[in-house]
């Protein structure tokens, strides 16, 4: 008895030891601050945690081939030079934070990117806060995510931009009064878009007829739809990612429920008309990257991208994009790649022109930017008149 | 010199290490008697809400909070586990695996308390409490020579390390008394045991709800180290982890699921380098795994090769 709990003592301080002994490691790497080279060029280190492994990987290879991809086009251009530190998360708030740890754990990292996924930012954000490092959400949409901190920042169009802009244009051009809305509760990305959709709503005096919820990977919506139905409204709020949101407007279309629905921005994918047809059409949603666009600055990523990747970019790969431009344009006016200066320059950031448009951040570090209202008609987004 | 070698992602992962450990423990507990439950990640879910609601609203010291959350786990298991005791293997399995949904969907769905699917945010961080209240003591972290951060995330996986050990002794403690003795006779035979004289239903009540008590220690733990919570965090794939944690390190044996979760914990991690193909290998590692050795890496048997002389009886 005795000799056993001995055993285990002994087994439990030889791992502490060692966890103890590879701490050692981690900080030995380069210490060295003089981070301008001979010719002016400024270098820095970014930080990027991405949802790479897991259900959603999908997600976080956009964001992790539109930074790479912008990498690539700065580095290029020779003002500065910028390194990218990847680390997946696999969807998970504690690998995220272990990832953040381990990219804090270097102490010549400037700034970091990501995580993907607004749960994850929830748990990384406070503690990188706290250490004074800089951090910058591509892809989280929910509420309250800048103002976490003072060096917390985002460049998603969070839902509360998007979502007002399409229902307002929706009901300018239906003229709707009854709204019906359905989300998926159990996301916090959908939760977040049914939140503002509801508010939203009860400011316009839109009078709501039902809400009806579906959990992640249901495949059958008749029940909420026959409800939706019956209440006749005259617009359908949806708050759905677009496999789950498809699938609702086609067999909403099945039913003989043919008035248009508005979506958030996790909607706002090339795949609802893949996946729905032509009982896609009559979908709106406000995003603040137009893949057909005919601008000539996102034809070119269109091309770079596809060029790089093999495959067509989407919202967070333009989002990523045009995030890692926003660091280097901080870093070029922060002179250095030191922490403070470059997160004044950061927050100073005002009409900076990226492919998405013009950019800013306000008091917060929340995004200002325009959105585009899109909707689907002939199988084809366009812009919304 | 301190300041030097401690590094938070290390400690960082070392408290993760102990959080899985105390998990793994709240499998292998019922398990000893024979009773698979998959409960585990509904039953931290209530301890991590427990905990996390009381701090926020009630600005009750940590300490409290996360006794109330094991208390409130530990209470359900006992009101669970009367009734769905006369169930046993797989179908005790599929009950528990169903309660931890529906504790799971009561989350996202109350959503006047629990801010649904968004998850809760600013709960109090257990290391940074510790450093507040060592600062009210006239102590700096400073003065031993490390950084704040460092000394938050040392204090954490100290108090962590010092309840594992806790755990640890109280479980082994158990396996050799009467208590555990009714526990493994129950697991081998329980008609034999229950002819015996042996208590059946009390002594299964007590290992569930032992279960449900590490577990729920582990949530409220879980919570005030990682400071936000979401219902995403105790679904079902969570309960199936801590499961692989036992099955993998050896279910026969205690070291097994501590060994399981520290090595599972750890894999993943050192596999970075790797980056996107990590889970792969953690993947087929468990399948080379399982199909070398299904009874778990560690076993009584090997224990005993490697020359772990102990008194007669041993863990089981």
């Amino acid at each position: 008895m005795r000799g056993l709990n001995k055993k285990l003592f002994s087994i439990l301080s030889i791992i502490m030891l060692l966890l103890l002994a590879a701490c050692g490691g981690g900080n030995t790497t380069t210490d060295s601050n003089s981070n301008k080279s001979e010719d002016g060029v400024i270098s820095a280190k970014f930080g990027v945690i991405a949802y790479l492994t897991g259900a959603g990987a999908a997600y976080g290879e956009a964001i992790t081939n539109g930074l790479k991809l912008a990498q690539k086009d700065i580095n290029a251009l020779g003002e500065v030079n910028i390194e990218l530190v990847i680390e997946d998360s696999a969807g998970k708030a504690d690998q995220a934070l272990n990832a953040a740890q381990k990219i804090m754990s270097d102490d010549s990292i400037t700034a970091i990117i990501g995580p993907t996924l607004s749960t994850e930012f929830f748990a990384v954000a406070p503690e990188v806060d706290l250490n004074g490092i800089p951090i910058m959400g591509t892809s989280t949409t929910v509420d309250g995510i800048p103002e976490i901190g003072d060096y917390v920042f985002r460049n998603a169009v969070p839902e509360s931009l998007a979502i007002p802009a399409a229902i307002k244009k929706a009901v300018e051009r239906t003229g709707a009064k009854k709204v019906a809305m359905i989300y998926g509760n159990d996301d916090a990305l959908t939760k977040g878009g049914f939140d503002v959709m509801e508010r939203t709503a009860k400011e316009m005096g839109l009078e709501i007829t039902t809400i009806e919820t579906y959990q992640e990977g249901q495949s059958d919506y008749n029940a909420q739809l026959t409800k939706i139905k019956n209440t006749n409204p005259d617009l359908i709020l949806a708050s759905a990612l677009y496999n789950e949101g498809a699938v609702i407007m086609d067999q909403a279309r099945k039913m003989g429920i043919n008035i248009p629905f508005v979506g958030g921005n996790g909607f706002n994918s090339p795949q609802a008309i893949a996946i729905a047809g032509d009982a896609a059409n009559g979908l709106i949603v406000a995003t603040p990257y137009f893949g057909d666009s005919t601008d000539p600055k996102i034809t070119k990523f269109n091309e770079d991208y596809e060029a790089e990747f093999g495959k067509k970019p989407d919202q967070f790969a333009a989002q990523a994009y045009d995030a890692l431009f926003i660091y280097a344009d901080a870093l070029k006016r922060a002179g250095s790649a030191d922490k403070e200066a470059f997160k004044e320059a950061l927050a100073a950031t005002k009409d900076l022109e990226g492919i998405l448009g013009k950019f800013s951040f306000d008091e917060v570090g929340d995004v200002i930017m325009d959105v585009t209202v899109l909707e689907i008609k002939d199988g084809k987004f366009i812009e919304f008149e | 010199m301190l300041g030097e070698i401690l590094n938070t992602y290390y400690l960082q992962i070392g408290s993760f290490i102990l959080i899985n450990i105390m998990l793994a423990i709240s499998v292998y507990v019922p398990l000893s008697s024979g009773q698979l439950s998959l409960g585990s990640a509904g039953f931290m879910g209530v301890g991590a809400y427990t905990s996390a609601l009381l701090t926020i609203h009630f600005d009750l010291p940590i300490v409290i909070g996360i006794i109330a959350g094991a208390l409130a786990a530990s209470a359900l298991g006992v009101i669970v586990g009367i009734p769905s005791l006369r169930l046993s293997g797989v179908y005790l399995a599929i009950a528990t695996l169903g309660l931890g949904e529906v504790i799971r969907v009561i989350f996202v769905n109350w959503d006047s308390l629990t801010r649904g699917s968004v998850g809760l945010t600013g709960i109090p961080q257990l290391g940074r409490e510790i450093l507040e209240f060592a600062r009210g003591v006239g102590f700096e972290p400073a003065m031993i020579g490390i950084k704040n951060n460092q000394f938050v995330f040392l204090s954490i996986f100290l108090v962590l390390l010092v309840l594992v050990i806790v755990i640890l002794w109280f479980v082994v403690r158990q396996q050799n008394s009467r208590v555990g003795r009714a526990l493994s006779s129950i697991n081998l035979d329980e008609k034999a045991a229950e002819s015996m004289g042996i208590n059946i239903t009390y002594y299964k009540v007590i290992s569930f709800t032992q279960g449900a008590f590490f577990a729920g220690l582990a949530g409220a733990l879980f919570a005030h180290v990682i400071g936000y919570i979401s219902p995403a965090d105790f679904s079902y794939h969570r309960a199936v982890e801590v499961l692989i944690f036992t099955v993998f390190g050896g279910s026969e044996v205690i070291i097994g699921s501590v060994f399981g979760a520290f090595f599972l914990t750890l894999m993943p991690e050192v596999l970075r380098f790797v980056s996107e193909f990590r889970y792969i290998i953690y993947g087929i590692l468990l399948v080379v795994l399982m199909a070398v050795r299904p009874q778990g890496i560690l076993d009584a048997n090997l224990l005993k090769k490697i020359k772990f002389k102990r008194s007669k009886g041993g863990i089981r």
